[in-house]
């Protein structure tokens, strides 16, 4: 009798481990140092509570986009399938295509396709289809602003600025009154990483121009100078830090953050730092605005965002692409805005009162990120960012003129942008 | 070892015993040195439509190594490494013969001297890249703050390519030179003292010991240290990674720098094997250039 009941328990017991090992599947999510690791585990955990059969795991890259490719490119050349799902920096659907590192979605989604797509912001919908082929799912939607020291210009009476100049002069006459060496007055990614292109394009496209025109290189027209004039102007000025050149883009956060910044031109994020940190020295002293323009000219700005893709050598392609619909859904978008300012990549989601609260100027930062324009879209786009960045980047530590660095541009991106 | 033994039997079975011990090592060599290398210069020779990768390699002959003579960025690149060995090779090797010659005096506790070549050795590279990253930082690093402290203005260390070179070779000499001392202080406790003693008895001064004594003796471990360090400096790279990027521009890229961008960024692997085939070409000349100068002095020592 007891040997009977043992042996039935034991039975049940392997039967009920089979099934629930069986049954378990653990995905594997890559996310960068700066997109926010910690609220990707807390969303994960979720999803985990909804899903019981399912374990996420985070693995976190390195903190530029540039560092995290080189990671990807080593698991993804190689065929390894360690890696579910993966968050993309915008600019990497073209080459991820061209490579065959993502799993197509479209066959996922079948016939619901256009109808899902067509619930994104458009700029989204369109950077994760190449040649037709649904790449990716946005995650968030990003762009640049100005961020501000509100309390500094309220002192000094001065309104946030529209034109550049009127940016330098403000900047100056804050300076001057402050009397601090350790305040600076403009900053924005200067070092040879990734948010460096922008550094060179928002000028240049605030100037009404763009790299290419027709699909051909457009580095003739005097606009292709203005970003170098306007960066050399705000050296003359003493408005950019002397070591511009070694500023990466976490570090305008970080100067904001220690109250040493006066302007920084930076991403969504930087917000719920200021706000929200410990060590913060600015809450509540911070307004974020469209980026300035030339005199008759109009704000531009950067597109950026993180996209979800799934693997193409993954074994779970199936749970993987569920995971990757749930976190590319309204509520998730709205739980990443109120948890860590990322901009939703649905409409709808900026007008929610609880994201409007932890957000305010999410309220006038929709058209902002609807009219962003997009960095040049190439299966070779990490050596078009190399020649713009490095470029940009010796322009800024006095090593080129502005001639020279045209110049070295147009040989080196003709070749790849023909 | 074993007494000969009449007949070819025996020895042939020996022979095999041998082959047979030898073949796991052989067959390790094989497959972690040999495969990998043979794979790279193969890869060199092939090419891919960088614009279109799923269309595969095309085999390309020297194609990739035309393009590297024609590539001025591969030549500045070249240029900088060659600066890099030229700089800290000397640098590192006088500083760890000073350093070995520190840690073998008879200090009565021995430990913090030995500790403090060793650290510096066992800390990564990247993580000395960034502590001395953060050394050269313009606001917060140390050195200006020194700087400014003796009334001098700040320097804009890591985004001017004269002073992040110098910045970079500190950095790389600080971390190469407890590995050169860690080589040299084996080569000096190898010195017998009886010949120190016997100096002393004859007259000869602290200074005629180390030229006479010390240096002669020095000379094979010098070589060695010397050629694993050249090896090293040409292969330069988490230093200047993590303190620069290559910036300003690509100033201070190095050839393993760019050979990094070249496959892992622009996944360009055809020609980013090339470059690595003519880097390891470059080791090869160096290391034989000192190969054939240790022989030709040691045979002239035996004379």
């Amino acid at each position: 009798m007891k040997t009977w009941k043992i042996l039935l328990t034991a039975a049940f017991g392997f039967a009920f481990a089979a099934h629930a090992w069986a049954q378990t599947t653990t995905l594997r999510i890559f996310t960068g140092g700066q997109q926010r690791p910690d609220v990707m585990r807390k969303i994960a955990d979720e999803y985990q509570k909804k899903n019981p059969n399912v374990k996420v795991e985070v693995e976190v890259g390195g903190a530029t986009s540039e560092a995290q490719q080189q990671y990807l490119s080593t698991v993804l050349s190689s065929k390894d399938s360690v890696l579910d799902v993966i968050l993309i920096d915008v600019i990497r659907p073209a080459q991820w295509a061209a490579q065959g590192w993502a799993e197509p979605l479209d066959a996922y989604l079948g016939a619901d396709k256009a109808k899902v797509m067509s619930q994104y912001l458009k700029a989204y919908a369109d950077a994760d289809q190449v040649n037709g082929k649904l790449i990716a799912l946005p995650y968030f939607a990003d762009s640049q602003f100005l961020y501000y020291r509100k309390d500094l210009l309220e002192k000094y009476k001065r309104p946030a600025p529209r034109t550049w100049d009127e940016m330098i002069e403000t900047a100056k006459i804050i300076m001057d009154g402050e009397k601090s060496p350790q305040l600076q007055g403009f900053s924005t990614a200067g070092s040879p990483i990734e948010g460096t292109v922008c550094t060179y394009l928002v000028p240049l496209w605030g100037a009404g121009s763009d790299l290419t025109r027709d699909g051909k290189l457009n580095l003739d027209t005097p606009q292709a100078r203005e970003p170098f004039q306007l960066y050399g102007r705000m050296k003359q000025a003493g408005v950019l830090p002397k070591n511009i050149a070694e500023i990466p883009t976490d570090r305008i956060r970080i100067d904001m953050q220690g109250g040493n910044l006066i302007f920084g031109m930076t991403w969504g994020y930087v917000w719920n730092r200021l706000e929200n940190d410990a060590d913060s020295k600015v809450k509540g002293k911070i307004g974020v605005t469209m980026l300035p323009h030339d005199q008759g000219g109009k704000s531009a700005t950067c597109i950026g965002g993180w996209q979800l893709a799934v693997s193409a050598f993954s074994k779970n392609k199936a749970e993987a692409v569920k995971f990757v619909r749930w976190l590319s859904s309204p509520e998730v978008s709205k739980m990443q805005a109120v948890m860590a300012s990322h901009m939703p990549v649905f409409p709808s989601v900026y007008k929610d009162a609880e994201v409007l609260k932890a957000n305010p100027w999410f309220a006038d930062a929709l058209p902002v990120v609807e009219g962003a324009k997009s960095r040049p879209v190439s299966a070779q786009y990490p050596q078009v960012s190399d020649v713009i960045r490095s470029n940009m980047n010796a322009y800024l530590a006095g090593t080129k003129t502005t001639d020279v660095a045209i110049n070295d541009m147009k040989t080196r991106l003709a070749p790849i942008l023909r | 070892m074993s007494a000969p033994v009449p007949g070819g039997h025996h020895d042939l079975s020996e022979r095999a015993l041998g082959a047979i011990l030898l073949a796991p090592a052989a067959l390790l060599l094989l497959v972690i040195v040999v495969y990998p290398i043979a794979t790279l210069f193969w890869t060199s020779l092939h090419t891919t439509d960088p614009a279109n990768p799923a269309a595969g390699e095309t085999f390309a002959g020297l194609a990739n190594y035309l393009r590297a003579f024609d590539d001025d960025r591969f030549w500045h690149a070249t240029w900088n490494t060659v600066l890099y060995i030229v700089v800290t090779v000397p640098g590192a090797l006088v500083l760890g013969l000073g350093l070995a010659l520190l840690a073998n005096f008879p200090f009565r506790i021995k430990w913090p001297v030995r500790l403090g070549l060793l650290l510096p050795w066992a800390l990564p590279l990247v993580f000395a890249g960034l502590i001395f990253r953060w050394f050269f930082e313009y606001n917060t690093g140390i050195v200006n703050d020194l700087l400014g402290r003796a009334g001098i203005e700040p320097l804009q260390w890591l985004s001017s390519p004269t002073l992040a070179f110098v910045a970079i070779a500190i950095a790389i000499i600080w971390k190469a030179s407890s590995f050169m001392a860690l080589m040299l202080l084996a080569g000096l406790q190898t010195i017998p003292k009886s010949l120190y003693e016997a100096a002393e008895v004859d007259g000869a001064s602290k200074w005629q010991q180390f030229r006479e004594i010390t240096l002669p003796m020095l000379r094979p471990a010098i070589f060695v240290a010397l050629i694993f360090r050249t090896i090293t400096a040409i292969q330069t790279f988490d230093i200047p990674f993590a303190m620069t990027g290559g910036g300003p521009g690509d100033a201070t890229e190095t050839l393993a720098m760019y050979i990094h961008k070249t496959t892992l960024d622009f996944l360009d692997f055809g020609y980013g094997s090339a470059l690595a085939a003519l880097m390891f070409i470059l080791s090869m000349v160096a290391t034989s250039g000192y190969l054939r100068y240790t022989r030709r002095s040691s045979g002239r020592g035996s004379e």
